[in-house]
C-alpha cells in the first residue's frame, strides 16, 4: 500500500517536473521563434535595400552604356569613326 | 403609515431580489459560456476565441511580387522593376498634426495643397500623399516621424532604353499591369504572384509587428527577347534620320534573322517616352510593324515571279516584249516609265515593269498567284501574338475582273503588315523554308519546325534576281552596301484616302536580303508619306535599308565580300577575332 503510494507520488512529481520542463521549453522555443522572425524581418529589409541598390546600379549601368551615349562619346569626344572599307583586311582561319 | 412603510419595504425587497437574480442569471450565462468555450467544447471554443482575438488585432497585408526583367538577346535590360515607396497617411490622425508644414516641405508640395487634400479626405482612413517615390525621398519623409504617415513598398517599372524600344516593349500602368507591347502580351509570364503576410495592428491600425508569412511572393520570370539592342538603336537612329530627310510623318522598320525566325530589331516613328506617363500618346504607342496593314505594291512582284517560274511557262531568262511601254487592261492603261522593249523576266523585276508583270499575270492567271501569297504567310497572323496585331487580308471574290486579276500580281487588292512582308522574304533568304517568327530569343538546341514553301533552287533564283534589282539597271541602286552584296525590291504605293487612291500621297517601301552569298538577314523599311521628289521606294526607303544593313552586317560580324583583300597568311597570328 505505502509502496504503491510512494510510487504514485514519485510518478506525480516526475510528471510535474516534466510539465515544468515542457513549459520552460515552450517559453524558450517561442522566444527562439520570435528571434528568428526578427532576423527574417531584418533579412527582408536588407534584401529590399539590396534590391534598391541592384536596380539603381542596373539603371545606372544601362544609362552609361546606352548605345546612344557610346555613339555620341565615340564620335564627339573621342573623335572616332566607323572604319572605312579600304584599310579592312579579312583574316580567314 | 407603518403599513405603507411595510409595503414599500416589501416592494423594495422584492425589487432587490428581481435585480439580484437577473444579475445572477447573467453571471451564470457568462460563466456557462466560458465553461462551454474553455472546458466542455475545447476544440470549437479555442478556435472561436482565437478567431475573435485575431479579428480585433490581426490583419493581412500584401507582399508585392517582383515583376520579371525584360532584356535583349545579350542581356541588356529593357524593362526593370525598381523598389519604390508609396507614401500614404491616415487623414484622421494627420489633420490634427502640428507638423503639416514640415511634411509639405519634405514632400516638396505647397502647404495649402496638402491641407486641401487632407480636408478632401477628412472622413477617410486612407489617402496617398505621393505614389512611387524613390526610396531616398521616401526615407526623408518617413524620417520625420509624423504620426499617421506611412510608407508602402511597391515596384515601379523603368525602361532604360526608353523610346528606342517604346512600342515594342510597351509599358505597365501604375498598378504594375502590362497595358501595351511585350508587357501586355507576356503579362502572365512577367507578372509574379503577390504574397500575403499577417501582422498585428494597434488601436490606430498601425502595424505593431509581423507574425508570419501566409504565402510567399513569387517573382515573375525574366524574359530575353530576340531583339539586339545595338541593332535596335541603330535602326531607330536611321529611321529618325530618314524622317528628317524625307519629311515623312511616320515610318517603321523590322529586321529578321531568316535562319531562326528571330526578330532582331523592330522600330517605329513617331516614338514616345515610356518612362513618363504624362507624355503618353496613343498614336505614338502603335507598333506599326505589326498593326498597320496596307497594300504592299511592287514588293509582291518577287512572289508573282515565284508563281510564274512554278507555272513552267517562264524562266528568269524568258524574253517578253514590253513595247510600247504601256498596256491596256479593261478600261485602264498601265504605263511603264519608258519603253523597255523586249526584256527578260529578270529585267522585268529589276525595272519593276508594269507591262511585263501584266503580261506574265495574264499567262499564269490569278489563282496560282493567290496561292503563292497564301503559302508565303500573307493573310494569316504571324505567331508572335503581339497586342493589336493584324494579319492583313487576301482578296476573296466570286468574280474577278480582268484588271483585278492583273493588279493582284503587283500587290494591289490585298493588304499586309510590314512584318508579314518581311516574313515572306525570309523564305527566299532561308532556301525556300519559312521559319515561324518569334520575339523571344531562341534557346540553343530549341527545335523549330520550318515549313517548306518553295524549292531551294527556286529560292536561289529569286535571290539572284533580287540582287540584280540593286545592280546598275535596277530600281534600287541606293540600297547597295559598301563591301557587301545585297538584294531586295522597292515598292511605291499610293495611299488610300476618302476618294480612293490619292495621287500625291505615297508609302515608300523597301524589303531587302543580305548578304547575297549566304542570305540571312531580311529588313523591311516603310516610309509613310515622304515629301518632295524623293517619294519612291528606291529614293526614300532604299537608302535607309542600306544604312541599316551596313550596321546589321557589321554588328553580326559578317565578312565583307567585295572590296577588302582576303589575307590567309595572317590567320596563324590569331588576331582579329
Amino acid at each position: 500500500m505505502s509502496r504503491s503510494a510512494s510510487r504514485s507520488s514519485l510518478g506525480g512529481s516526475l510528471m510535474a517536473l516534466a510539465i515544468v520542463a515542457s513549459a520552460l521549453g515552450l517559453i524558450y522555443s517561442s522566444h527562439l521563434c520570435r528571434e528568428l522572425y526578427a532576423e527574417l524581418q531584418d533579412l527582408e529589409t536588407s534584401r529590399w535595400e539590396l534590391e534598391e541598390d541592384y536596380s539603381r546600379l542596373l539603371l545606372e549601368q544601362s544609362t552609361l552604356a546606352s548605345p546612344h551615349r557610346v555613339a555620341t562619346t565615340a564620335h564627339e569626344t573621342l573623335e572616332m569613326h566607323e572604319p572605312e572599307l579600304s584599310p579592312e583586311r579579312v583574316v580567314q582561319q | 403609515m407603518t403599513r405603507a412603510r411595510q409595503s414599500s419595504d416589501v416592494v423594495g425587497r422584492w425589487r432587490l431580489w428581481v435585480v439580484a437574480s437577473l444579475l445572477l442569471v447573467l453571471l451564470a450565462l457568462l460563466v456557462g459560456r466560458l465553461v462551454l468555450l474553455q472546458v466542455l467544447d475545447q476544440d470549437r471554443g479555442a478556435s472561436f476565441l482565437r478567431q475573435q482575438g485575431a479579428a480585433r488585432a490581426v490583419r493581412v497585408a500584401e507582399i508585392p511580387a517582383y515583376r520579371g526583367l525584360v532584356t535583349d538577346r545579350r542581356g541588356e535590360p529593357l524593362a526593370v522593376s525598381t523598389p519604390v515607396v508609396s507614401l500614404w497617411a491616415n487623414p484622421q490622425i494627420l489633420r490634427d498634426s502640428s507638423r503639416i508644414a514640415d511634411l509639405a516641405g519634405a514632400l516638396q508640395m505647397p502647404v495649402a495643397d496638402l491641407q486641401e487634400k487632407i480636408a478632401l479626405y477628412a472622413d477617410k482612413q486612407f489617402m496617398y500623399l505621393a505614389r512611387q517615390q524613390t526610396p531616398d525621398r521616401a526615407r526623408a519623409v518617413l524620417g520625420l516621424g509624423i504620426p499617421g504617415v506611412r510608407g508602402q513598398r511597391e515596384y515601379r517599372r523603368f525602361y532604360p532604353a526608353g523610346e528606342v524600344v517604346s512600342q515594342l516593349v510597351g509599358l505597365t500602368n501604375v498598378d504594375g499591369q502590362g497595358i501595351a507591347g511585350i508587357e501586355q502580351s507576356y503579362e502572365s509570364v512577367l507578372q509574379g504572384a503577390p504574397g500575403r503576410k499577417r501582422y498585428i495592428k494597434d488601436l490606430h491600425g498601425d502595424a505593431v509587428r509581423d507574425i508570419g508569412v501566409v504565402e510567399e511572393a513569387r517573382s515573375g520570370t525574366d524574359l530575353a527577347l530576340s531583339i539586339d539592342l545595338r541593332l535596335q538603336y541603330m535602326q531607330h537612329r536611321e529611321l529618325q534620320r530618314a524622317m528628317a530627310e524625307t519629311g515623312a510623318e511616320a515610318g517603321a522598320a523590322v529586321t529578321i534573322d531568316a535562319w531562326t525566325g528571330e526578330i532582331l530589331a523592330m522600330t517605329n516613328h513617331p516614338v514616345f517616352n515610356p518612362n513618363s506617363r504624362s507624355g503618353f500618346d496613343y498614336a505614338a504607342s502603335r507598333n506599326r510593324v505589326v498593326t498597320d496593314a496596307f497594300e504592299p505594291g511592287s514588293t509582291m512582284k518577287p512572289l508573282t515571279l515565284v508563281a510564274a517560274l512554278e507555272s513552267g511557262e517562264f524562266t528568269i531568262d524568258t524574253l517578253i516584249d514590253t513595247s510600247p511601254g504601256r498596256i491596256r487592261v479593261g478600261r485602264k492603261v498601265l504605263p511603264d516609265p519608258r519603253n523597255y522593249g523586249e526584256i527578260t523576266v529578270s529585267r522585268i523585276i529589276e525595272k519593276s515593269s508594269q507591262v511585263g508583270v501584266t503580261k506574265m499575270a495574264q499567262v499564269i492567271g490569278h489563282e496560282p498567284i493567290l496561292d503563292v501569297f497564301r503559302r508565303f504567310g500573307l493573310g494569316q497572323p504571324s505567331s508572335i501574338g503581339f497586342p493589336g496585331e493584324r494579319s492583313g487580308v487576301l482578296p476573296n471574290r466570286e468574280r474577278w475582273s480582268d484588271i483585278e486579276k492583273v493588279t493582284l500580281a503587283f500587290g494591289y487588292g490585298l493588304t499586309a503588315t510590314p512584318l508579314q512582308i518581311a516574313h515572306a522574304y525570309t523564305v527566299f533568304a532561308n532556301g525556300g523554308e519559312k521559319m515561324p517568327l518569334t520575339l523571344l530569343k531562341r534557346q540553343p538546341g530549341e527545335r523549330v519546325s520550318a515549313e517548306r514553301v518553295i524549292s531551294k533552287a527556286l529560292a536561289d533564283q529569286v535571290v539572284t534576281v533580287l540582287h540584280r534589282v540593286t545592280g546598275e539597271e535596277g530600281t534600287a541602286k541606293k540600297a547597295r552596301v559598301e563591301g557587301f552584296s545585297v538584294g531586295g525590291k522597292t515598292g511605291t504605293v499610293h495611299k488610300v484616302g476618302p476618294g480612293g487612291y490619292q495621287d500625291d500621297k505615297y508609302v515608300a517601301l523597301f524589303v531587302g536580303i543580305s548578304p547575297i552569298e549566304k542570305p540571312r538577314y531580311v529588313t523591311a523599311v516603310i516610309i509613310d508619306q515622304p515629301k518632295g521628289d524623293a517619294y519612291g521606294g528606291g529614293a526614300a526607303a532604299a537608302p535607309v535599308y542600306a544604312r541599316i544593313t551596313d550596321g546589321v552586317l557589321r554588328l553580326r560580324n559578317v565578312e565583307p565580300t567585295e572590296a577588302p583583300e582576303i589575307n590567309t597568311q595572317l590567320a596563324g597570328l590569331g588576331g582579329g577575332h
